[in-house]
């Protein structure tokens, strides 16, 4: 979620403020993980970090590293699967703000970090928020490419909507019910925050 | 300090936002870019400030080449149309911003803070942010904001543009005086000519993203380079093909020689002034400016017959150009 939040942020910068070849595709590169099926994402992880046959790999394993069946690869997946909200939610605040107040601030001394972290940054900080807010949702209920990829380890690498999987499978009705509960609160808590922690006066 | 731009061109695409201009600023003196939008004034004080690179020519500050200099050393205070305000800061810590940046001791830029919000007669208002604020106290923040880094020189982009009638007066004077205690090198850029007569010493004319004409406003209004100054710096009536100030005209109640006959259609008494419009024997409309006082004189009335003149000194063009 950090890395996404720097990786969203960095991705909505180089698409509003910067004028390169490949823009326009990345713009559209950006939506791809809206586009493909979790499922998919998984199994392209997997044909690229699989440790007998993966692209990587094989070499990653001679490292002692573990993508597959372990937490990297889950976060991989997570990050993939939720990557368009921080950068869907931070570029129309980028353009509406425009480039007056960096231009203010460059003529009044502040060079590029200065002006990012003085200027921009506070001024999109909402649109950032959101972002994240509608990441970690996400990332709470990703299943499908976190389940190609996890291996479903109980007690290890069993995310919780794995965890109501395994257990309506078993006819644990309760059991899967029980944590099902959990997750909607915890969605609805997160979604809650966000809107009572929403701009105020200084933001019009 | 002075400003000296040397053959700037500047292009946008296909479009050429400066064509060759060069002009120079006086150190202390207050300059207005006047020309209709597109004419290229804010490209050139864009580039003063380093937010633009020109792909030709150069610009010089105070004695030294900015050509290259990236705005951050510039040290020049900008002020824009809009006001650029940063919204999740308030007044003061707009204003502090520049000093901020340059590490200035805490005690330093408090006393300078206070002493610039007195100046902007925004003592009061230290606290607020700047959505609070009206359009006028907001551009005067900015204005405090650009002069606490104490620049070499003041540039202000349609500074007035965004405001209503009555504001724009009143800060114009104000800008004035402000000037006059502070005293540092100002370009400011208006399409407005009034406020550009008003408030400059010097005025320069772009149009095309060429000059037209430089020079002060009495120049430029008496001694017009060419149609378009004539046209823009102040109103213009026709006299038998030939455009002429409406108050140069001499109305009379005799036939003379050298005179035109013409009939009066309508006489409109706007309080100091009278306009007053006519038609010519061949039909071609034109007006006149005069006072009440010559109005009454001459008992005008529609229908009745009259014989224009241009007075001896009239303003006409193209005259001594001057400046350019």
């Amino acid at each position: 979620m950090p890395l996404n939040t720097i990786f969203g942020v960095l991705c909505a910068l180089a698409i509003v403020r910067q004028r390169f070849r490949g823009r326009a595709l990345l713009n559209a590169m950006v939506d791809l993980p809206f586009a493909v099926s979790p499922v998919v994402v998984g199994l392209a992880l997997l044909l690229v970090y699989g440790r007998r046959d993966g692209w990587v790999g094989e070499w990653l394993a001679e490292r002692g590293i573990q993508v597959i069946f372990s937490t990297p690869g889950m976060i991989l997946a997570t990050m993939f699967v939720s990557l368009p909200f921080v950068v869907r939610e931070v570029i129309p605040v980028l353009r509406e703000i425009g480039t007056e107040q960096e231009q203010a601030a460059a003529t009044l001394g502040a060079g590029r970090f200065q002006t990012f972290f003085r200027v921009t940054l506070p001024a999109i900080r909402w649109g950032v928020a959101y972002g994240v807010v509608l990441t970690t949702a996400r990332a709470l209920g990703e299943f499908g490419a976190v389940s190609v990829v996890s291996g479903k380890i109980s007690g290890r690498t069993e995310t919780a909507t794995l965890f109501v999987e395994n257990r309506f499978q078993r006819f644990d009705l309760t059991g899967a019910y029980a944590a099902s509960v959990v997750l909607a609160l915890l969605a609805l808590a997160t979604l809650l925050a966000m809107n009572l922690a929403g701009p105020k006066k200084e933001a019009l | 300090m002075s400003i000296v731009v040397d053959s700037v061109s500047k292009r946008f695409g296909g479009f050429v936002a400066l064509d060759d201009v060069s002009l120079e600023v006086r150190d202390g003196s207050l300059t207005a870019l006047l020309g209709p939008s597109g004419g290229g004034k804010s490209t050139l004080l864009r580039v003063i400030a380093g937010l633009e690179l020109p792909d030709e020519g150069s610009v010089n500050i105070g004695g030294e080449d900015a050509t290259r200099t990236p705005p951050q050393r510039r040290n020049v205070g900008f002020v824009f149309q809009h006001y650029a305000a940063f919204k999740h800061m308030t007044v003061s810590k707009n204003v502090a911003f520049g000093l901020t940046i340059r590490r200035r001791p805490r005690e330093e830029i408090d006393a300078r803070v206070q002493e610039l919000l007195e100046l902007v007669h925004l003592d009061g208002f230290a606290h607020r942010y700047p959505s609070q604020l009206s359009g006028g106290q907001r551009q005067r923040m900015a204005l405090a904001r650009a002069l606490a880094v104490q620049p070499r020189v003041l540039l202000l982009d349609e500074p007035f543009g965004a405001l209503d009638a009555t504001v724009r007066k009143e800060l114009r004077e104000w800008l004035r005086r402000l000037h006059d205690e502070v005293h540092v090198t100002t370009v400011f850029v208006t399409h407005d000519q009034e406020e550009a007569m008003e408030v400059a010493e010097q005025i320069v004319v772009l149009n095309h993203g060429r000059i037209e004409q430089m020079g002060s406003p009495r120049d430029l209004y008496e001694r017009p380079a060419n149609d378009f100054v004539m046209h823009f710096v102040g109103p213009v009536a026709e006299l038998a093909g030939h455009p002429i100030r409406p108050h140069d005209m001499d109305i009379l109640t005799e036939p003379v020689a050298g005179a035109v006959e013409a009939m009066i259609e309508r006489v409109a008494h706007l309080g100091f002034e009278v306009r007053v419009d006519l038609t010519l024997g061949d039909g071609e409309r034109t007006w006149a400016q005069i006072t009440r006082a010559q109005a009454d004189e001459l008992e005008l009335a529609p229908g009745t017959i009259v014989w224009l003149r241009a007075i001896s000194d009239a303003t006409t063009r193209p005259a001594i150009a001057s400046g350019a």
